[in-house]
């Protein structure tokens, strides 16, 4: 048992997201999400056994893929299944009121948790073109919640100039959280309540209640609260009892590594951040 | 959305693209990297085809080879990328910030039931989304309201019945009968909201046999069929081919460097230059390359591979 076990920074924030579902909840992941595609099936496998697990576009129902692939929409993410469904039942669900979980991310996150998929400038004049939201923009309204993730929470600097992901405002908001430019979730009668966790490569993060402003929970053990704060453009709520987050259990990274062969879980990061590894 | 009765619907691939007129919405099927038709894509990039307004939700090679061919006008899809295997979409973004085609993005649901509507010959549904969100501003004809029974508000989105949709799948039959393999994406939907119908298939048979197999889509639901083996490479089309990373790989380097790079390595080669579907297998690898994508049935591992190999 004394054997030297190390998890890296990409296993520990796969348990991170994980942690936000819950057993017995209809979860679901979108595109371009091979973080949430891992901490689903690791979920699936080990506290959330009774999840009910929409593995993406594919929309196969409790999938059991041999591997898990850098796309969601294949037919590796429909072995193993249940049964399918269309994914169009899969928003019958959500606009119900129905769908427990999903997980968004964004180019730009904002204090309230907002989240711009789309662009910066204008439609008429667009400076730079992001992917898009894919289903984010009805899926941010209608879950009941949602984990919202980056692995980009640190500013990069560019001579004198910082550029922040979890910024003050973003260009456009593509998908929901709690006060938008058009008013409070409240106020515009929106299905579900919005983003409860925010997982990035420098903390954990719920919102204050009062405020709705982004709280930082949980720190990494090589990451401080100064950190957060260097890297974030607007000033988040810290917690009184902020700590360093549970490290998982060395039998639950070996699940993750044997589930995630190809590495997919790797592929969001900075190079420099994936040399981040911690003993437990 | 339409009656087609013929009973022979088999058309050639110059035919099917001819179909499809400039300035045409066209549902392009599929999504991401799976199951799309490239070869009536490449067939219209061929024959000049101008100003099309595509829709559709999350997709990725399709739409991106569409605008670096220089026939897409606007774009409504959800989401393009090649997801974190490939990253952004180069030709799309391009074609974006460029202001070559009109940014028209929409959001999963919203174009399901705009879709939904079409099919249920309705003129808009409410969704209880899209409040919030500045996608709003991308689409006037949304129309925020406070719903009469519930004194809750919702946005009314119009009913989207696109000229033509096209499809490739796995099986048909020359009446038009349609085998789609699971996920359908959003097919279905196309299928039922749109005006045309213009489906390409890995294989035609006999309609003996597809009623035996039972089809997806019935006959007087599609306006033509063509054959077309290999018809979704460089995206997936299971059982037959997984997608084809060492293309996309190829794709992406000149795609990401320039639009000039990109007609001149890529269109030149794999479109223009091209007289044949033998002609593009030739020179996307060949037999070699066709029996390597097919070889995902061999194992998990020889499928992990598909995944990695560029």
């Amino acid at each position: 048992m004394s054997e030297r076990f190390e998890v890296g920074i990409d296993e520990l924030f796969v348990v991170n997201v994980a942690r936000t579902i819950k057993d017995r909840t209809t979860v679901f992941h979108g595109v371009s999400s091979p973080i949430p595609m891992v901490a689903m099936y690791f979920a699936k496998l080990t506290h959330a056994k009774d999840m009910v697990y929409f593995g993406g576009v594919s929309s196969a129902v409790d999938p059991n893929p041999p591997f898990l692939p850098p796309t969601t929409n294949d037919w590796v993410m429909i072995q193993g299944r249940t049964a399918m469904v269309t994914v169009d039942k899969i928003f019958d669900l959500a606009q119900r009121g129905e769908l427990d979980r999903s997980f968004f991310s964004g180019a730009q996150i904002d204090k309230h948790g907002n989240q711009n998929v789309s662009m910066i400038g204008t439609p008429e004049k667009c400076k730079v073109k992001f992917p898009g939201g894919a289903g984010g923009c009805n899926l941010s309204g209608d879950c009941v919640n949602y984990t919202i993730w980056t692995t980009r929470h640190r500013a990069q600097k560019k001579g004198d100039k910082k550029f922040f992901t979890l910024v003050n405002k973003c260009d456009f908001v593509t998908n929901v959280g709690h006060v938008t430019p058009y008013g409070r979730r409240e106020e515009l009668d929106l299905v579900g309540n919005g983003p409860d966790w925010v997982v990035t490569e420098l903390g954990v993060f719920d919102f204050d209640e009062k405020t709705k402003v982004m709280r930082l929970r949980y720190l990494y053990p090589d990451t401080t609260v100064n950190d957060v704060i260097d890297n974030t453009e607007f000033e988040p709520v810290i917690h009184p009892d902020v700590r360093v987050m549970d490290m998982p259990a060395r039998e639950e990274v070996e699940i993750i590594r044997k589930i995630d062969p190809l590495g997919i879980r790797k592929l969001e990061y900075p190079e420099r951040e994936l040399s981040r590894r911690f003993e437990i | 959305m339409g009656v087609f009765t013929d009973r022979n619907k088999l058309v050639t691939m110059e035919k099917a693209a001819s179909m499809i007129k400039d300035g045409d919405m066209v549902a392009v099927g599929g999504g991401l990297c799976m199951r799309e038709p490239i070869a009536l894509l490449r067939e219209l990039v061929r024959q000049g085809r101008r100003d099309l307004h595509l829709v559709g939700t999350a997709h990725g090679f399709d739409v991106d080879f569409a605008c670096g061919g220089g026939i897409a006008m606007a774009v409504q899809e959800t989401h393009v990328s090649f997801e974190q295997d490939f990253g952004l979409a180069p030709n799309y973004r391009r074609a974006c910030e460029t202001g070559q085609v009109k940014i028209r993005e929409s959001c999963c649901n919203t174009i399901i039931m705009q879709l939904r509507a079409s099919e249920f010959g309705i003129p808009f549904v409410p969704v209880r989304s899209i409040k919030g969100s500045d996608e709003i501003k991308l689409h006037p004809e949304f129309k925020p309201m406070v719903d009469p029974f519930t004194g809750k508000k919702v946005v009314l989105v119009p009913a989207l019945a696109p000229d033509v949709a096209i499809i490739h799948a796995q099986k048909a039959d020359i009446h038009g009968n349609l085998k789609i393999m699971p996920p359908y994406v959003a097919d279905v939907l196309f299928i039922r909201a749109s005006k045309k119908v213009i489906v390409t298939v890995e294989e035609i048979i006999p309609e003996k046999e597809m009623i035996e197999e039972g089809p997806t889509i019935p006959y007087y639901e599609t306006t033509a069929v063509v054959e077309a083996p290999f018809g979704a490479h460089p995206t997936s089309c299971y059982p037959y081919y997984a997608y084809d990373r060492e293309h996309l790989s190829e794709y992406m380097k000149s795609a990401r460097e320039s639009a000039e790079a990109f007609k001149e390595r890529y269109l030149n080669k794999y479109v223009y230059g091209v007289k044949s579907p033998e002609e593009y297998l030739d020179k996307v690898g060949g037999k070699a390359k066709r029996d390597r994508l097919a070889s995902w049935t061999e194992g998990r591992e020889r499928w992990m591979e598909l995944f990695t190999y560029e």
